[in-house]
């Protein structure tokens, strides 16, 4: 060996290179649960904690999961042999829902009247401004701990579990974590996702009582009149709390209306709770922005690759459909093809939202598709291709294994900052009265609603979705420049993102 | 080990010595290249001429021998190479093994090929996927070709992790983690996974330091004798071609201008462009005199080669036609240089907007042949029979037409070089197997001045 001094000197490459780990060499090679076994120790104190965390909110993720496809339309699909399976599967979904839980709405509840001798029906007899904060408390609390624990399971696992010592995606994780604007992002579009996770529980009250059925549910509150506990529909009440600008026609942010109940963001003009609109409006946005990223993501990086791949006539063919798609106003097409087929039956999986995410799936892969293309074409330059191919590997594979891990990157990129112009467009669709049917609660309709009041005192109906749209999307940009600059740090791509996102935002 | 074995004589010509390579003379022929052709089509949409790449090459390898193949850059090398792996699909000829023809091989048997032979590439930065670990990308091969089962995938990836050179625990490793010597490890372990029996070698050493290559020279050596592998070394450095090639294959433009034994060869090399080609290699013993041919302008474009020998437009022995011999050498190469601008000007293809300024009587950047005639010829006079065709000719090409221009110049100043494509000719004593594509070797056009009176150290 004497002659190869190029041996070991690997080490300068990088800082992280660390001479043999202190693992023994006989667990290499071993499948994940073998090295486990031989050395369960920092497994068994995760799994321990994930399942506390698990425990405390079993009865929402079983019904959570289950409730998530449309069983009533999955059923429709083939009546005999999915239908009672699916019927079970909500049946389940529903009473999971039982279980108690520790963010559910029975364990801090919230509503409750105001007597003379102090505040019923809340619990610990809290006001239900106080209970009801302690909830989203409870609610943020627990999902960033989920976050805390996902991430100390990956440095549990790439210590004691993971074969190599050192990775190139170990470079991109440490990158990001000192990307403190990425940071911002990722936690601003959490705190997002779990408004959407737990939009029933978030908010003072439920889409159900107060947005849907308003006249199916009764409360109770305490007439200083009579001095008496009465009970009203909830579709009076509201009529009583409604924001229309003057007057006392007017519930604002963080106040009581006279039935005691807390509006957090207070009312709508027709006197439902704005906060429990935003929070339900925030599932519809994300399940649909994020489907129809999924569609048009997977469009995407099916081009990308096979137009890097094979070049030539497969490029042209796709430039060309692309351009096609692209040439038309995206807006104005969806707008008449959500109206053309607003008879049929897929109009009405998620009330319309299924329609829109797939229309903005398939106008929106263009954009996706050449944002990826560059980076795509560029690594099918690399040899390690030609060598793929010169031992025979199939196409499908070489474009798996060794393209695909290089454009993904990028993709997530544009993914993250063309999400803000998807919900942007979305709102935009509700905003004039289409997308998203009424009254399932949609971020655009309340800002249209509120439109009217904007210079009065019932601003906060307009300016409150309209403030958090721009800090969501503020925030999947932050996002999406944190993991640019992880994957990548010497590039300059930001460009023709912010580009697709004016776009959006335009639209 | 590679080091073991190499114990300080890394530079030693002395390495592989001809004789060896005589003894498999004329046996054991692995595989047969015939009148191979390689054009690339434009890739734009507007045609042009396609690029000959490689231009009518045959030769034989033969079992075990490492050949060389070496030219400038450009010359269709690495295209050859290719084109032999199947990465480049020949346009014509054939390259035969076994009785198949590599060129029109599909399915299962092309498959075969792919595991029979390999091919190590040139930049060990580029052909090494680094998201996966060095196990992975030596073991990928294998488990294309479902070479045995998993484990022993495993084990003989570990084993080849030693024989090139590295050690078992770099299984886990990525490429990031190694130099570059070692990533070229990896190149060739991964090469060699399938056991194949043919080895393209392309310009294996030329990204590494000049400390590492002689290792990996080494261990390329080690290999070779250990496998019974046969390689196609592709180069342009001649030094270490002379190093460790048993024959040598010169190209230029496409085409192979001499083939033959290493030493041999470069101890008197009979073409005129490999003679160009060694006099640029500095030699190691400073009192030995070199006539130092620095070869003029570039290579031509090889979507346009040269109608006669590729090497015409830039060789120093070109043969003069009949009745110039009282030319002076400076003289003559004046005119070559003429006819070197002409041919510029007449294979750029000028741009649309060059062909508006051209119009618009606006400078453009091609060089004014008037301009180029005036400064090369300015202190010179020449006999009527040679200025005539020049004074045409600048004419012809101040009127645009620089292809009547050439054909003027030609018809008048022109020989066999420019006529006529030379054949491959045997060479040197008949039993040495070389040869030479050049027209000197022709008894008429010997000549006196260049037969072995620039050869070094013989
Ligand atoms: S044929 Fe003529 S131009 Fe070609 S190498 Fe021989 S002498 Fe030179």
């Amino acid at each position: 060996m004497g002659a190869d001094t190029d041996v070991g000197s690997g080490s300068t490459r990088t800082g992280e290179f660390r001479e043999e780990a202190s693992r023994p060499e006989g667990d290499r090679d071993l499948p994940l649960s073998e090295r486990i076994t031989r050395n369960p120790g920092p497994a068994a104190t995760w799994a321990a904690v994930v399942a506390v965390l698990i425990a405390a909110e079993f009865g929402a993720i079983v019904s959570g999961l289950l409730s998530v496809p449309p069983w009533g339309w999955v059923g429709g699909l083939v009546p005999g042999v999915v239908e009672p399976v699916a019927a079970l599967l909500a049946t389940v979904a529903e009473r999971g829902a039982e279980l108690p839980t520790i963010t559910s709405r029975s364990v801090i509840d919230n509503t409750g009247y105001q007597t003379p001798s102090g505040w019923e029906g809340t619990t610990l007899g809290l006001s239900p401004a106080v209970a009801w904060a302690l909830r989203v408390a409870v609610i943020y609390t627990y999902s960033f701990t989920w976050l805390l624990v996902g991430w100390w399971g990956y440095t549990l696992y790439r210590r004691h579990y993971r074969i190599p010592d050192w990775t190139p995606r170990d470079d991109v994780v440490n990158r990001f974590r000192r990307h403190s604007w990425g940071l911002f992002g990722l936690t601003i579009v959490f705190a997002f996702v779990v408004m959407a996770l737990f939009a029933p529980v978030l908010g003072p009250t439920t889409v159900d009582q107060n947005i849907e059925n308003p006249y199916e549910n009764r409360i109770d509150y305490y007439n200083d009149e009579t001095g008496q506990v009465e009970s009203i529909f909830v579709g009076e009440a509201n009529g009583d709390t409604q924001s229309r600008g003057q007057g006392d026609n007017n519930v604002g942010p963080l106040e009581y209306d006279q039935y005691d109940r807390f509006h957090p963001f207070g009312t709508l003009p027709d006197g439902k709770d704005l906060f429990t609109f935003m929070a339900s409006g925030a599932r519809v946005s994300l399940l649909v922005g994020l489907t129809s990223l999924g569609i048009a993501g997977g469009f995407a990086m099916v081009f990308a690759m096979l137009t890097a791949y094979y070049k030539g006539l497969v490029d042209l063919g796709v430039v060309i459909a692309g351009d096609s798609i692209q040439a038309m106003p995206q807006l104005l097409f969806i707008i008449l093809a959500s109206f053309v087929l607003s008879d049929t039956w897929i109009a009405e999986v998620y009330n319309g939202g299924l329609v829109l995410a797939i229309l903005f799936g398939i106008t929106g892969w263009p954009a996706l598709w050449r944002a990826v293309r560059g980076p795509a074409l560029q690594v099918s330059e690399r040899e390690w291709i030609d060598a793929a191919k010169s031992y025979g590997q199939r196409p499908r594979v070489t474009m798996q294994k060794h393209m695909l891990p290089y454009v993904v990157g990028y993709f997530l990129i544009y993914a993250s900052l063309s999400l803000g112009g998807v919900i942007i467009g979305i709102a935009g669709l509700s905003f004039l009265g289409l997308g998203i049917e009424a009254p399932v609660p949609e971020w655009g309709r309340a800002v249209s609603a509120g439109q009217p009041y904007v210079a009065t005192q019932s601003w906060h109906i307009s300016l409150i979705p309209g403030i958090l749209v721009v800090i969501i999307v503020t925030g999947f940009n932050a996002l999406g420049d944190g993991v640019r600059d992880a994957i990548d740090p010497e590039s300059d791509i930001g460009d023709g993102g912010n580009e697709n996102v004016a776009a959006g935002g335009g639209a | 080990m590679s080091g073991e074995s190499s114990g300080g004589s890394e530079t030693s010509p002395e390495m592989r010595n001809i004789s060896d390579s005589n003894s498999t003379a004329n046996d054991d022929v692995l595989l047969s290249v015939r009148d191979l052709k390689t054009h690339y089509e434009e890739r734009s949409l507007f045609g042009g001429d396609p690029v000959r790449a490689v231009d009518g090459v045959s030769f034989d390898v033969r079992r075990g021998e490492t050949l060389g193949l070496v030219g400038e850059s450009g010359c269709g090398k690495t295209t050859l190479g290719r084109t032999l792996v199947r990465l480049e699909e020949a346009t014509d000829g054939n390259i035969v093994i076994d009785g198949d023809d590599i060129t029109t091989l599909s399915g299962d048997a092309l498959q075969r090929w792919r595991r029979d032979a390999q091919i190590v590439f040139q930049d060990p930065e580029s052909s090494l996927n680094d998201r996966l670990t060095v196990g992975e990308i030596i073991r990928e091969p294998l488990n294309v070709h479902n070479w045995k089962t998993p484990a022993e995938r495993r084990q003989r990836v570990r084993n080849l992790l030693e024989r090139v050179g590295l050690r078992e625990e770099h299984y886990y490793r990525y490429p990031h983690q190694f130099s570059g010597g070692q990533r070229q490890r990896v190149g060739i372990a991964r090469a060699l996974a399938v056991e194949p029996d043919f080895v393209v070698l392309d310009e294996p050493v030329s990204a590494l330091d000049v400390s590492v290559q002689a290792q990996i020279l080494n261990l390329l050596m080690d290999l070779q004798e250990e496998l019974d592998l046969t390689y196609l070394f592709i180069a342009h450095d001649l030094s270490v071609v002379r190093h460790i090639c048993d024959r040598v294959a010169v190209m230029y433009l496409g085409k192979i201008m001499e083939f033959g034994p290493t030493e041999q060869l470069f101890q008197k090399p009979e073409n005129p462009y490999t003679r160009s080609l060694l006099s640029a290699v500095p030699t190691p013993d400073p009192t030995v005199e070199r006539d130092r041919t620095t070869l003029r302008g570039t290579p031509p474009s090889p979507r346009d080669p040269p109608n006669g020998c590729v090497f015409s437009t830039r060789c120093p022995a070109k043969i003069r036609p009949d009745g110039f011999e009282e030319l002076s050498e400076h003289d003559w190469d004046a005119i070559e240089v003429f006819r070197e601008v002409l041919r510029e000007r007449s294979r750029t293809d000028p741009s649309l907007s060059e062909r508006a300024r051209e119009l618009l009587g606006l400078e453009t950047r091609l060089p004014d042949v008037e301009e180029a005639a005036g400064e090369l010829f300015a202190s010179r006079s020449f006999p009527s029979d040679v200025q005539e065709p020049i004074q045409q000719s600048i004419e012809a090409a101040n009127d645009g037409n620089e292809e009547h221009a050439r054909e003027i110049i030609t018809a008048a100043l022109g020989s066999v070089c420019d006529r006529e494509a030379p054949s491959l000719l045997a060479t040197g004593r008949t039993d040495s197997g070389r040869s030479s594509r050049c027209h000197r070797h022709k008894e008429e056009y010997a000549d006196p001045d260049a037969s072995g009176s620039d050869s070094p150290q013989s």
